[in-house]
């Protein structure tokens, strides 16, 4: 790998290799903006309000291999990375996070009250997962058969904390479609992240989760696409990626709470289509008609995928005066078999 | 009891993946220790699923028929350690 060490602190290895394949370099200088730098300089530039809500406080712990929470605190925020890649990773990621929400949503941390962002990595013995327990973000290291370390990616840490936001705001309940909005909007923030820290356009976006998470050896390229839901892997440990694209092959399943890691596919792809059809950045209007139906305190903790299609569109016509926008929303909806209207 | 046949089904997780393995402790040598786990892991466990937290693990864990369910990441020691027992060696 040519990049530099500080590039690796939060851009998974595969963009690196991927950008210098490509030659990218425009972009790659970009990534030397890396979010937790500019977390930094926002910080430093906000006039002095003096309010912890304004402020980025990271806390990273080490559950060293055992399933103990929240383990031995290694780095701590403004302190220097340290040896162990999975805590830089983990302190990198939850600053991308941070910095996304603050500067483009002007959210305070993820209850909007600046609430201290804790982690913990190196949890349990090859532990295949990352979770949100309702307080902190925890990964695994991953069996190095089928999964690697659940830090290196941005977008799955965005993912995490995302679910912080959505149960500190719409609260949606984990199970059938009010659970699959949940993840969905956790997949969709979590590529925010990613998109955002690489200051990448919708076309230019892989709209993938969990990219370079698979370990070497698996057929696939990650855990979910946005863009072609159901298309991520296709391999004889993990089976095929289950995810529909359509309403019309909504999944039914008493496991995974009702299918939420699976039917989530369908409002994926209604963003993807969105932010595609708007164009630019993502995080700007796309992003923001999400955030803004998550976060307007209208939506129930029991929403269906309608009732979420009804709030993007009331959020549009509330944010952008121009008609286009919210019958944007609309189409991209329709696209995957849901009427808001 | 001599034997036993341990059943675990973990779904949920990040990735939405389910693995389901069994463990026969017909010729194992530390069937007792493993007979306490299970015993131990089902006396811990609910009797329905619970919906747990965004992205944790559900575990079904059904000892010779019996099944109990329990989420990461309050899983008892004995469940925690039967698990992943069953998901390491069982078929």
């Amino acid at each position: 790998m040519t990049a530099e060490p500080t590039l690796c602190a939060i851009v998974p290895p595969y963009v690196l290799d991927r950008l210098a394949e490509d030659g990218h370099e425009p972009a790659a200088r970009s990534l030397a903006l890396d979010a937790a730098h500019r977390a930094a300089r926002l910080t430093a530039a906000l006039p002095d309000r003096a309010a912890a809500a304004d402020r980025l406080e990271r806390v990273i712990s080490d559950a060293a291999h055992r399933e103990r929470l929240p383990g031995r605190t290694v780095r701590r925020e403004g302190e220097g990375a340290v040896p162990d890649q999975s805590v830089n990773h983990a302190y990198d990621g939850l600053g991308a996070t941070w910095t996304l929400f603050s500067a483009v949503y002007s959210r305070h941390s993820i209850d909007d009250q600046g609430l201290r962002l804790d982690a913990t990595v190196h949890y349990g013995q090859d532990y295949d997962n990352a979770f949100w327990d309702g307080r902190r973000m925890v990964f695994g290291d991953g069996d190095g058969e089928v999964f690697g370390d659940f830090t290196a990616c941005i977008d799955v840490i965005g993912h995490e904390l995302a679910h912080g936001v959505t149960q500190f705001t719409a609260g949606l309940e984990y199970r059938d479609q009010p659970g699959a909005l949940n993840e969905s909007v956790s997949d969709v923030f979590g590529s925010l992240v990613k998109q955002y820290a690489l200051l990448q356009d919708a076309a230019e976006a892989d709209w993938l989760i969990g990219a370079g998470l698979l370990a070497p050896g698996v057929q696939g390229v990650a855990l979910r696409s946005m863009k072609e839901p159901g298309t991520a892997y296709d391999d004889p440990r993990l089976g095929k990626d289950p995810q529909p694209a359509h309403m019309r092959d909504y999944v039914r399943t008493g496991q995974d709470n009702g299918g939420v890691h699976i039917n989530s596919g369908i409002p994926n792809h209604a963003f993807y289509l969105l932010a595609t059809a708007l164009g630019g950045r993502s995080w700007e209007r796309a992003g923001q008609i999400w955030y803004d139906a998550l976060t307007g305190r209208r939506l129930p903790a029991d929403a269906d995928f309608t009732a979420f299609a009804r709030a993007t569109v009331a959020a549009a016509k509330a944010r952008y005066p121009e008609p286009e926008v919210a019958d944007t929303v609309t189409a991209s909806w329709a696209k995957v078999g849901i009427s808001p209207t | 009891m001599d034997t036993m046949r341990i059943q675990v089904t973990r779904t949920g997780g990040l990735a939405g993946h389910v693995r389901r393995a069994e463990l026969d402790t017909t010729e194992r040598v530390d069937a007792p220790h493993v007979h306490a786990l299970a015993r131990e892991a089902v006396a811990g466990g609910l009797r329905a699923p619970s919906y747990g937290v965004p992205d944790g693990y559900h575990y079904a864990i059904t000892v010779d028929g019996r099944t109990v369910h329990c989420a990461d990441p309050k899983l008892t020691e004995s469940q925690r350690e039967l698990v992943s027992l069953v998901l390491r060696e069982g078929a």
